[in-house]
């Protein structure tokens, strides 16, 4: 994990390839390494994350959102909130990241091989399970059924909307898309509700089935006992896990839930695991 | 035959390592009070009064610069920093609270993630400490764990003799080299009789206890009643031997600047405090007991050491006058 | 005794005078709690520690009954009434243990409308003085050991508290020591007390002790906190450091009340006051005000007013 003398705190350059806006203020950025050498040879697993650099602003924390089976380009999206977000999002095309990581934990996907899938996903939440969604599409005949529940306040809230569109395409995928109650424009296809109530009327089965939920943490509260309700057990449902950071990698002591440091530990935790945890967070 | 150096010896040690070309620090007078400074000459070392920082900035500064960045030619460079120009540095006169500070912070700064920055220097640091020969009613080392004698953490330890001069154990390699380096300064002695160690008013602590009670109180009316008056600064943090957290900013400006960690502390009010607004830590009980419980459970859950040495610098610090050895012998009661 | 004895025992106070301003206060506040006038009594509370002490928001009468007043009693309690501490504002009326310099600071915020004065009781003390920083906190308050604010002290009496506790013992005259320092220092050239400054201020660590103890600085968001702009850098180098304190004597000018907590708790020894006390030098000059116990508009540098005068703008 680490060469000698290496300074861990010195980022990979990265170019920004591509920007999408999501919304009117969620950002994606496509980035490829300028290195040749880490180009090659840099890989990650879903549910990671790493410190992107605005030079002159700072590092901010967000996943690694493109799939890990993508090779060649990673992914990060996020919302224009702070000092180094906004930064970042006054880069153009042709500019250059700092990337630091692959950081943390990942998501068991192996221990996955022969299940159903069921992602919940709310807002910009959506992004740290994206990673994993596609890792999954794209290995698809190793799971049986995947039904993903995603929600936002309003239709324009919604990110990736281009994918969502794919995946309700998909007939191997059931995609289940919802907004808050008013959220909805006239044209929208999708349910109107709050993503825990879409998700018990949704009801997918809990039967050889691994939830997956990434949210606010008012969605997780309402959540997961709709998830015990479905039959659902603690070690059967994933999440990840947001904290302030800084290094990320488990020095600056910053992200530490009770005694779990959520750079090292986790990102990644079941359910079971964040019962467990001192309750501040 | 115990190895002895006198008083004089000692001081000619530091003239000689300073002619050397090592960064030779340790106790010096400063202004109003005495601080762990490079030294100069032998006759600049104070061996009278606890420093008033702890000596954990050798190895981890208040602020350093990790990268620089800058734009050639619109191409961002990045430069890293060039830790072969850290010097090779001798701490000389660090009592056990301080010398045992290394030795447990070591252990978070190699977890996986390898921090070069310290642990370089840590490389290039001898660490020559001192036994303790006067305790004032803030000390409490005793208490967890160590003792004005304890050797944890020291390359080479000494120790007041009666009448004058100190006997000196190599502790590691390194004092040992420092020793063989420097043969002529030391000799044998029959006897040598150290002075008696100042008794300190705290009875030992029962560190598992404490830390099994902290285990099952993360709730608990304790942490209001003893953190009510807890202003939030950093004092307490800032001089510890063993507290560590730091912040990482960017100075300068995207076409020239510099990337730098620097101190920060779990008592700010905004240290947990998230893009969104919301802070898990948002009143000042749950910061203090982030405090305690780091120092006294989260630290030993994950690498088996309690992340305090009984300085008692906190408590004379802290402005107003929170007493965490009395807050470890409260909990110890209960 | 010996003559030097006696000069050296009437050169320092009594703790016959400080016990017997502990009983006031006692009986004072087990009164006001048990009578249900205020919710809690801010007070001081002996620590483990031999001569020191700590401040306490006391609800009970048991707890009330254990009060003190000392040479250790150093702390400036409104604090603990500001918007810092949500907590303790919430709980109703409140009665306070005061010092003169204590007063002054209870004045100003006052006057800037952090507190309302019907919402406390403020049980002054006639004090004789309290322990300085690193003094050997010894059982009789002396020339060595009392702090350098107590030396000039002009409010030994708490004018506007609701009680007054204690009789004042006979006062010796220390030696003004921060009245020298200042003087001292206004004599030296611009590029002597540059030199003087940047030395203490490299030392500055940003613990921000200095800050979190001053009543006055109760921004919700400190400036220096910020990033959008970053105003001062916040980083401990000699440049943000001095732009640090510099920004604060400034925000503090014409506020400002004199209790040298600041100075007191800073672990690095930087004469705080100094500044303070020559910016408050400066604004008695310029606008002729100065912080008190009595409750004043804000200051000249918190408020515009029309007839401000403007000569100064050519």
């Amino acid at each position: 994990m680490c060469q000698p003398n290496k300074n861990i705190y010195l980022p990979n350059l990265a170019t920004i390839e591509a920007i999408v806006d999501e919304t009117p203020d969620v950002r994606t950025l496509r980035l490829v390494f300028q290195d040749e050498a880490v180009r090659d040879s840099f890989s990650f697993r879903a549910g990671q994350f790493a410190e992107y650099s605005a030079f002159g602003s700072g590092e901010s924390t967000f996943c690694i959102a493109s799939p890990p089976t993508r090779k060649g380009y990673i992914e990060c999206c996020f919302r224009g909130v702070g000092r180094v977000t906004e930064a970042l999002r006054g880069l153009e095309v042709g500019d250059t990241v700092g990337v630091r990581g692959p950081y943390g934990n990942s998501f068991p996907i192996e221990e996955f091989f022969g299940k159903s899938l069921v992602f919940i996903a709310g807002g910009i939440a959506l992004p740290p399970l994206r990673t994993v969604i596609w890792n999954c599409l794209d290995l698809r005949d190793k799971f049986k059924d995947i039904t993903i529940v995603y929600g936002a306040r309003s239709e324009s809230d919604l990110v990736y909307k281009r994918e969502l569109a794919e995946w309700a395409e998909r007939d191997d995928v059931r995609l289940v898309k919802c907004v808050d109650p008013g959220g909805a424009g006239p044209d929208f296809d999708g349910k109107v509700g709050f993503v825990p109530t879409v998700l018990e009327e949704a009801a997918p089965s809990a039967e050889n089935t691994i939830a997956l939920v990434c949210g606010p943490p008012i969605m997780i509260k309402f959540t997961l006992p709709v998830l015990e309700r479905l039959g659902f057990g603690d070690d059967s449902i994933y999440t990840t896990l947001e904290n302030r950071m800084k290094c990320g990698v488990g020095k600056c002591g910053r992200c530490n839930v009770g005694n779990v440091y959520v750079c090292k530990d986790g990102p990644v935790f079941t359910a079971r695991e964040v019962k467990a945890m001192s309750q501040e967070f | 035959m115990p190895q002895i150096i006198t008083e004089e010896n000692l001081r000619k040690l530091v003239d000689l390592l300073v002619k050397e070309k090592k960064l030779v620090v340790g106790p010096k007078k400063s202004g109003s009070m005495v601080l762990y400074e490079p030294l100069g000459t032998g006759s600049e070392l104070n061996l009278d009064t606890l420093p008033r920082r702890s000596s954990k900035e050798l190895y981890f500064p208040v602020c350093e610069e990790i990268l620089r960045f800058r734009k050639e030619g619109g191409v961002v460079q990045v430069d890293d920093v060039d830790r072969s120009r850290f010097p090779e540095t001798v701490l000389i006169g660090a009592p056990p609270c301080d010398a045992a500070s290394p030795s447990i912070l070591d252990a978070v700064f190699s977890w996986d993630y390898h921090d070069e920055f310290y642990l370089e220097r840590r490389k290039k640091g001898t660490i020559i400490g001192i036994a303790c020969t006067k305790c004032d009613d803030a000390c409490f080392c005793s208490a967890v764990g160590l003792a004005p004698d304890a050797q944890q953490g020291s390359d080479l330890f000494l120790t007041p003799l009666k009448g004058g001069g100190f006997s000196c154990s190599a502790v590691t390699e390194k004092g040992e080299k420092l020793v063989a380096a420097h043969a002529p300064l030391f000799s044998e002695a029959a006897s040598a009789e150290p002075v008696e160690f100042p008794a300190q008013g705290m009875e030992k602590l029962d560190l598992v206890m404490i830390k099994q009670w902290l285990s099952g109180h993360f709730e608990d009316p304790l942490w209001e009643s003893i953190s009510d008056i807890c202003i939030g600064c950093g004092a307490c943090a800032f001089i510890c031997p063993a507290c560590h957290c730091f912040d990482i900013n960017d100075e300068g400006s995207p076409d020239n600047g510099v990337r730098r960690k620097h101190w920060d502390a779990c008592g700010f009010s905004k240290f947990t405090n998230h893009a969104s607004g919301h802070n898990p830590r948002d009143v000042q009980n749950k910061r203090y007991r982030n405090r305690i419980m780091h120092k006294f459970k989260y630290y030993d859950d994950k690498f088996g050491k309690t992340l305090c040495t009984g300085c008692g610098r906190c408590v004379r610090a802290c402005p107003v006058g929170i007493d965490i050895a009395e807050i470890l012998n409260t909990i110890n009661g209960k | 005794m010996n003559s030097k004895a006696e000069k050296i025992k009437a050169a320092s106070i009594d703790p016959a005078y400080y016990q017997a301003v502990t009983d006031s206060i006692r009986l004072a506040a087990v009164k006001l709690l048990e009578a249900g006038s205020v919710s809690a009594v801010i007070g001081y509370l002996p620590g483990r520690r031999t001569g020191t002490a700590s401040p306490a928001v006391v609800t009970d009468p048991e707890q009330a009954a254990k009060l003190i007043f000392s040479p250790a009693c150093v702390n400036n309690l409104s604090l603990y009434l500001t918007k810092a501490k949500k907590g303790v504002l919430k709980k109703g009326r409140i009665a306070i243990v005061a010092k003169g310099c204590d007063m002054r600071a209870l004045a100003g915020l006052i006057g800037e409308s952090q507190i309302k004065r019907d919402d406390l009781v403020i049980i002054g003390v006639a004090c004789a003085g309290v322990y300085g920083r690193c003094s050997d906190r010894p059982a009789r308050l002396d020339e060595e050991s009392i702090a350098r604010k107590c030396r000039e002290c002009s409010v030994h009496l708490p004018e506007g508290a609701d009680l007054v506790l204690g009789t004042l013992p006979e006062l010796p005259e220390p030696d003004p020591s921060e009245a020298r320092e200042l003087a001292r220092i206004e004599a030296m050239t611009a590029a002597e007390r540059w030199a003087f400054w940047k030395e203490h201020f490299s030392r500055c660590i940003r613990c921000l002790a200095c800050r979190q103890v001053c009543p006055f600085c109760y921004c919700e968001q400190c400036l220096c906190d910020k990033n959008r702009p970053q105003a001062v850098e916040q980083s401990p180098r000699p440049a943000g450091n001095t732009a640090w304190h510099l920004v604060r004597a400034m925000h503090l000018a014409g506020r400002c009340g004199g209790c040298a907590e600041c100075e007191r708790v800073c672990p690095m020894d930087i004469p705080l006051n100094l500044l303070n006390r020559r910016m408050a030098k400066e604004l008695k000059e310029l606008y002729d005000y100065e912080a008190g116990l009595v409750p004043q508009e804000k200051g000249p540098l918190n408020q515009y007013k029309e007839d401000d005068d403007q000569s100064f703008i050519k």
